[in-house]
């Protein structure tokens, strides 16, 4: 294979490889550092015993996770400098500060006060666990906030000139608050928040299912289903408002999440396609199942709106593997639909009074639909990261370099050698994690455990 | 007036991540040799005691890597880029070992076969500290940059006098490592510890020594400044720091006082290293790239000042208190 002698391909190979590895870890740690708080909180104030110990049993699955998504998060950080060393040395002015602001506010946060959080339950008081506690959900948080910041700006890049092939900073407002960064930051953090939520959700259905602590899961899955009725509406509009927010900043990725390929004249409108096959050597689709004018209602609120399409961009300009963005795009709208529908369903089922504990053992396909939602948010988070990635190419820093000019020189060879070892290496690490986290759910909570006795206070 | 602006805030910039360096590789330094050091026992106890010594700590050690290099990546970009390109090989098999390592770290609590873990958190360690020794040792011997851009093969960082300088930073690691166990630990394992750090502390010196004797006739950069008079001297002062930190060592390992020989392992470290790498300033990597040049503008400096660099009194504040929160000896169970 030809393409697997090209070390820029595989480079490129070997960061999506490391990166859809690492985000898997904070889409839960983000959310789930939060949903710790709210137990934990909801303990101190109601002194039930049960959110103490749900805060101890969920912190279990967290400490598994957070490790994961800290260590995985490391070679990417280098990555920009062995493998993207000419990007590095054009963007690190704004891109590595931003990572060196994402190290020190966010990272140290965490890393400070996890042990207090985890292993401190006997070494500090109450009030002190929950403020780390807090700082941990509160770091988590930024270093989302500040991976968005530096990505977003890579998307829809301000703020800067160059001198010398060097990025120089203008002004830092404009350059964090570029305009793709509230979608970013946003849609991403919601991300989290649903599937962390789906995820407590749907253990928490499990257990309730096969009937095990009825009582006690039931409080989890009340707060994961409060938690998704207020967090999923939000996430489909904010996803709906980045689509929208892609055709303006980067009409071409646009054109290829639709795969939509010719402008249509005045007078006329651009169909929107629900499923097609596109050919990027033709700079057609081969089928599609369309509804006419639909992409220009959807887009510019007038059936003839005009939206450009990918022919009238250079080929050097398209973005490649248009079918791959287009039908990662579906997955992910498909599946922000079907959390609506199941938020829906779960929320008439709690109003007719079937969530109680004697009535939820009827409701056997609604648990079932809540376990099969587990792994959604995951596939349709990377599904989305796939579109804003592969769909910003041929740029890394979307019309300023392209991802060809910002790789380092490399053999081949010593690429190929690091890729294969990280695939080894992250199958390794989620094997275990699987393992040890069915390990972990299996054994269940200790229902048995007492709260730290108040001698320490 | 603008250049003086810029040229003090490229020194603050390089003191800065000097700092961090110094925070990274004394914290994470003792965390790998811990590490090291859990290869050599048999007994299934103390490697458990040993590992647990590092419990709520070790990532925190670890994060100023990140931090590290977050900083060197936005100050010194040219200096991030070109290092970490030339260094492919031994910075790839740093990060495998350090991302095995933490993971085999945490998942050895819910494995039921616990050796098979504690086994590969030992190898990785050892592995990482071999890494991050070639890592140093290809910033030091130079590497061969025209015009900022990496003349060398994927393997210029293998050289005799980088193993030579690999094997001083392992064996500082470990002697830290051993040290701070002392501190950890009480009755068989830190008899053990202290014995090996007699062992570990030896072996240091000589391999300074060797280091030094080396590098003067072998490495014409270094030689020159060995000759001349300014940088010889300072070379001879870290030279002489690393020595009267050994006899302190050895005075405090004898007379059992747990934090001060600690305390002189650090220092011995810090002054061999110091003393094979002080005199680059004012380059960052070595006749090549001059820390000016490479620096960020003024703008960008005072823009992570007011942000990384009043956030690290905080940071070393805060990793401080869990080091309050976590002190004392280590028991099983």
């Amino acid at each position: 294979m030809e393409i697997l002698q090209d070390p820029v391909f595989l480079s490129r190979l070997q960061f999506a490889v490391t990166a859809m590895f690492h985000i898997l870890w904070p889409l839960t740690t983000v959310g789930l550092s939060l949903i710790l708080v709210i137990f934990e909180a909801l303990w101190l104030k109601t002194g039930d015993i049960d959110n103490y110990r749900h805060a101890r049993f969920w912190g279990k699955l967290f400490l598994l996770n957070f490790s994961v998504g800290v260590i995985s998060g490391l070679p990417m950080e280098f990555e920009f400098g062995t493998n993207w060393s000419s990007f590095a040395m054009m963007a690190g002015e704004f891109f590595g500060n931003i990572l060196g602001f994402e190290g020190a506010m966010a990272f140290m946060l965490e890393a400070g006060f996890l042990g207090i959080m985890l292993f401190g339950w006997q070494r500090v008081p109450p009030v002190i666990h929950l403020l780390a506690s807090c700082m941990v959900a509160l770091g988590a948080s930024l270093s989302a906030f500040w991976i968005l910041v530096a990505n977003s700006w890579m998307q829809t890049p301000a703020g800067i000139h160059l001198e010398n092939n060097r990025v120089v900073v203008d002004n830092y407002f404009e350059a964090i608050f570029n305009k793709d960064m509230p979608w970013g930051v946003l849609h991403m953090w919601f991300a989290c928040l649903a599937t962390s939520l789906f995820v407590i959700g749907g253990l928490s259905a499990w257990y309730v299912l096969h009937r095990r602590n009825t009582d006690f899961f039931l409080k989890s899955f009340k707060l994961a289903v409060l938690g998704v009725i207020f967090v999923v509406p939000i996430q489909l509009s904010l996803g709906h408002g980045s689509g929208h927010e892609v055709f303006v900043t980067q009409p071409a990725k646009g054109a290829a999440i639709e795969a939509h390929w010719t402008t249509n004249q005045a007078g006329e409108g651009a169909a929107w396609n629900l499923l097609a096959w596109p050919n990027q050597t033709a700079q057609k689709n081969v089928w599609a199942i369309a509804i006419p004018n639909g992409l220009s209602v959807l887009m510019t609120g007038d059936p003839h709106g005009q939206i450009q399409g990918l022919s009238s961009f250079p080929k050097a300009n398209q973005p490649p593997a248009i079918a791959l963005i287009f039908y990662s795009f579906r997955i992910m709208v498909v599946i922000g639909v079907a959390f609506f529908g199941l938020m829906v369903w779960t929320s008439v089922a709690w109003l007719k009074g079937q969530l109680s504990s004697v009535a939820i053992g009827n409701r056997r396909w609604l648990l079932r639909a809540w376990i099969a939602a587990i792994p959604l948010g995951y596939l349709a988070s990377e599904c989305g990261w796939i579109v804003r990635e592969v769909g910003r190419q041929p740029w890394v820093i979307y019309g300023l370099l392209r991802t060809r000019d910002a790789a380092s020189t490399l053999p081949a060879s010593v690429v190929a050698v690091s890729l294969a070892a990280f695939i080894v290496i992250y199958s390794i690490l989620l094997i275990s994690f699987l393992f040890f986290a069915a390990r972990i759910i299996r054994k269940g909570p200790d229902l048995t455990l007492l709260p730290p006795s108040r001698s320490i206070t | 007036m603008d250049t003086e602006i810029h040229t003090l805030l490229a020194n603050i910039w390089f003191f800065i991540i000097g700092l961090m360096l110094f925070l990274y590789i004394v914290l994470d330094g003792f965390d790998l040799g811990v590490g090291i050091l859990s290869l050599f026992t048999r007994k299934d106890d103390h490697r458990t005691i040993m590992m647990k010594s590092l419990e709520g700590i070790w990532d925190a050690n670890e994060t100023w890597l990140v931090l590290l290099g977050g900083a060197l990546f936005g100050a010194f970009p040219p200096v991030f880029a070109i290092s970490l390109q030339s260094l492919y090989i031994p910075i790839m098999v740093m990060l495998f070992a350090l991302t095995f390592r933490g993971v085999a770290f945490e998942f050895s609590h819910y494995a039921q076969n616990k050796a098979l873990w504690n086994l590969a958190f030992g190898y990785c360690s050892l592995l990482a500290s071999l890494a991050q020794g070639f890592v140093i040792s290809g910033l030091i011997d130079g590497l061969n940059i025209i015009e900022g851009n990496y003349q060398g093969t994927a393997w210029g960082w293998f050289t005799p006098f980088s193993i030579l300088v690999t094997l001083m930073v392992v064996t500082g690691y470990t002697l830290m490592g051993t040290t701070y166990l002392m501190i950890k630990t009480d009755g068989a394992i830190q008899r053990v510890s202290i014995r090996q750090s007699y062992v570990a502390a030896v072996l240091e010196i000589v391999i300074l020594g060797v280091v030094i004797i080396w590098a003067s006739r072998f490495n014409l950069y270094f030689a020159d400044l060995w000759a001349d008079n300014v940088t010889g001297y300072s070379l001879n002062f870290f030279f002489i720091s690393a020595v009267f930190a050994f006899v302190m060592l050895m005075r405090a390992l004898r007379n059992g006082f747990e934090l001060t020989a600690f305390f002189w392992s650090v220092i011995v470290f810090l002054a061999s290293f110091t003393a094979v790498t002080i005199d680059n300033y004012p380059f960052m990597i070595p006749a090549s790239i001059e820390l000016t040049d490479a620096a960020s503008s003024s703008k960008t400096l005072i823009f992570m000042l007011s942000g990384i660099g009043f956030l690290m009194p905080v940071m070393l504040i805060y990793s401080g208190y869990q080091y309050l929160v976590f002190r004392g000896k280590v028991h099983i169970g």
